[in-house]
């Protein structure tokens, strides 16, 4: 199958990030990155690219972004050019023994035997590779039965870990197996992250501790594991900044010296940030609003306005 | 009539919930209470080594900390895979099955996820400091709920994985001196025909590895199994205690009832919820109408945090039994970077939780 030829009209990294074919949005638990997802996946619909918004968690909540109701596991499309999915990643799994063995009597064997549920739960990497391997075969025309035509998969990575052993699965399970089927489906996903025209990888956090130590985590992981950096930070959250204001005349509201505090300890964290992160950022204000599609169009909208511009020249 | 304290605390919640900071601080304030306290964590962050003044010697073994309580505060750093290659190494009959683990390459690449063991190993860890009994208490931060809940599991699943058919297929010696494959050795041409697809499907060392993996360790599993029972008896103990702490919001609430309900299906005693960083409700704030802009905005912005703090803490109310289960832990100033502003967070904590928890 012939690779989709970079858009010729790709000047602004909007432009670059939906032209890709996956789109990793990584981050913490709580940092606003399903709200970035689905504004990632939105904006990049209306540029005529058919997409579809991938999560993996047990609970679903895109669904609530996009005020439509749950998926359930099926690819349901809920707008003009986009698709909502909430993948299981034991169902791909399963699905992939029936495939392999054809022979209802006998996938149905293996898929009940403790042997099989203890390797599917427990194999490293091989729920990351499932849900790789379900967005290439999505983007690639490779699904079976009645799947959209995808071009670009946007995932809302899971919350636990690092984001970076979802991106690494592939090659270190190629690394340990060498050649056969799963040993090439491995290496072929390998190298589908680690190509930047392919897969963009865009990581969400909070001007915090934690959520900055782990985005520079995986800048570090992402260069020495695949060779390759992060396409856009996306820092959310911040507080708008009171300066300009003659807060001295009144005596302060302890509120407000609160508010005061949390931004300078926001404004420490953004310098650490700043100093480590090589590579595109934009910072999203913390917004008063709940979950919803209110959120998901302001974000929508300030991302927009701040990356559909043309894109200045990386540092080497 | 205050029942016994408990002497074992488990700090469970989602990531960024504040978990390692909280557990640190209830071990300041147990260490004041006059008990001599263990706080374990498995977070690696600088944060909490600095808060506590403890370097990486803490990954090594039980430092103390200088806090200015009557009791002794000790803190160590659990690193599940130091941990494992430790065991291995007490356990392992002679050097040159120690080394053929240590150094196998299925053990160094893949065993980090392998049926929950590192989480296993912490769990182990903390048992050994338990049983030990050198502390009153213990006060241990654990990973994030859904690693946390591996965790918690990983006893469970242990012993459903060394009970299961997969170690007996594992065990089964499949391969001769040689490293042919057993199995297909004695059946000549045909034999080597399924050889070669094993290898064509896997890659034969791929199975040798894993397969010498396995042995390697068999000599350990009655130990383990053993060790496995006592390790998920102490997590159901009377005397320990799983403090759940989760964010006012309520995007948060799914999370905190879903792991709450698991924890009491599972058998385990939960204290009530600690709901951190809440806003300071506004005590009667001025319209603000001579203020400018940007504090009406800064005001509307906190307005609305504050808001939404105390819608996320009705619903958690209405979704708990009684108003006890709850304990409501303010947003400070700072992040707790010094033994003297956890105690600040440790005051805070011992005036709002009940006497049987601390």
């Amino acid at each position: 199958m012939p690779r989709r030829a970079r858009r010729p009209d790709a000047k602004s990294l909007l432009d670059r990030l939906a032209a890709a074919e996956l789109i990793v949005v990584t981050g913490k638990g709580g940092v606003g990155k399903s709200a970035v997802a689905g504004a990632l996946a939105r904006l990049a619909s209306r540029r005529d690219r058919r997409v579809l918004l991938l999560e993996t968690d047990p609970r679903e909540s895109l669904h609530q972004y996009l005020a439509v109701p749950p998926s359930g596991g099926e690819i349901l499309a809920v707008a003009p050019g986009l698709h909502l999915q909430n993948l299981h990643p034991g169902a791909v799994l399963d699905e992939l023994v029936r495939e392999q063995l054809r022979l209802d009597a006998l996938s149905r064997r293996v898929l009940a035997s403790p042997v099989y549920r203890h390797f599917a739960d427990a194999a490293p990497g091989l729920k990351e590779i499932a849900v790789l391997g379900h967005a290439f075969r999505l983007v690639r025309g490779l699904a079976r039965r009645g799947a959209p035509r995808v071009d670009l998969v946007v995932l809302d990575a899971p919350a636990t870990g690092h984001g970076v052993s979802l991106l690494a699965a592939p090659s270190l399970a190629a690394e340990v197996i060498r050649g056969g089927p799963f040993g090439r489906m491995a290496a072929e996903l390998s190298r589908f992250v680690a190509d930047r025209e392919s897969c963009a990888i865009v990581t969400v956090a909070l001007a915090e501790e934690m959520p900055v130590e782990e985005a520079l985590d995986l800048q570090r992981m992402l260069r020495e594991r695949l060779h390759r950096q992060a396409d856009l930070l996306v820092v959310n959250g911040l507080l708008p900044p009171l300066d300009g204001a003659d807060g001295r005349s009144d005596p302060e509201d302890p509120l407000v010296a609160l508010y005061r505090r949390r931004r300078e300890l926001a404004a420490q964290q953004l310098v650490r940030l700043r100093r480590g992160w090589r590579g595109p950022s934009v910072d999203l204000a913390l917004l008063p609003l709940d979950r919803g599609p209110e959120l998901l169009d302001a974000i929508s909208d300030s991302l927009a306005a701040r990356l559909d511009r043309p894109i200045a020249p990386e540092p080497a | 009539m205050s029942p016994r304290p408990p002497s074992l605390i488990v700090v469970v919640g989602s990531g960024g919930v504040g978990k390692t900071t909280l557990a640190a601080a209830l071990g300041i304030a147990a260490a004041r209470g006059g008990d001599d306290t263990l706080v374990m964590t498995f977070d690696p962050s600088r944060r909490l080594k600095d808060a506590l003044g403890v370097g990486d010697e803490a990954a090594e073994r039980e430092v103390e900390v200088p806090c200015g309580a009557p009791a002794a505060l000790a803190a160590h750093l659990l690193d599940p895979r130091r941990t494992f290659d430790q065991l291995v190494t007490r356990y392992a009959p002679d050097a040159a099955s120690r080394d053929r683990i240590l150094h196998n390459r299925f053990y160094d690449h893949l065993s980090g996820t392998l049926a929950g063991v590192l989480e296993y190993m912490a769990v182990e860890r903390l048992f050994e400091v338990a049983r030990a009994g050198r502390h009153a208490r213990v006060v241990l931060d654990t990973p994030p709920t859904r690693q946390a809940l591996d965790f918690l599991e990983a006893p469970e699943r242990l012993i459903g994985f060394l009970d299961s058919g997969a170690l007996r297929v594992a065990l089964k010696p499949w391969f001769d001196e040689r490293g042919r494959l057993r199995p297909t050795s004695h059946l000549g041409l045909l034999g080597r025909g399924v050889e070669a697809l094993l290898d064509r499907v896997v890659g034969l060392d791929v199975l040798r590895d894993m397969a010498e993996f396995f042995q390697a360790f068999a000599p350990l599993y009655g130990g383990f199994r053993e060790r496995a029972r006592e390790v998920q008896a102490l997590l159901r103990a009377p005397e320990t205690l799983f403090l759940l702490v989760c964010r006012p919001d309520e995007e948060a609430i799914p999370d905190a009832m879903f792991f709450a309900r698991r924890l009491r299906d599972a058998g385990h005693r939960l204290g009530p919820l600690l709901v951190n960083r809440v806003h300071p409700r506004a005590s009667a704030r001025r319209a603000g109408t001579s203020a400018a802009p940007r504090v009406q905005e800064a005001g509307r912005l906190l307005a609305w945090l504050e808001e939404r703090d105390r819608r996320g803490l009705a619903s958690l109310r209405a979704l708990l039994a009684s108003d006890g289960e709850l304990v409501e832990v303010p947003l400070l100033g700072a992040e707790p970077s010094d033994t003297a502003a956890l105690g600040e967070l440790a005051s805070i904590l011992r005036g709002r939780l009940p006497a049987d928890v601390l």
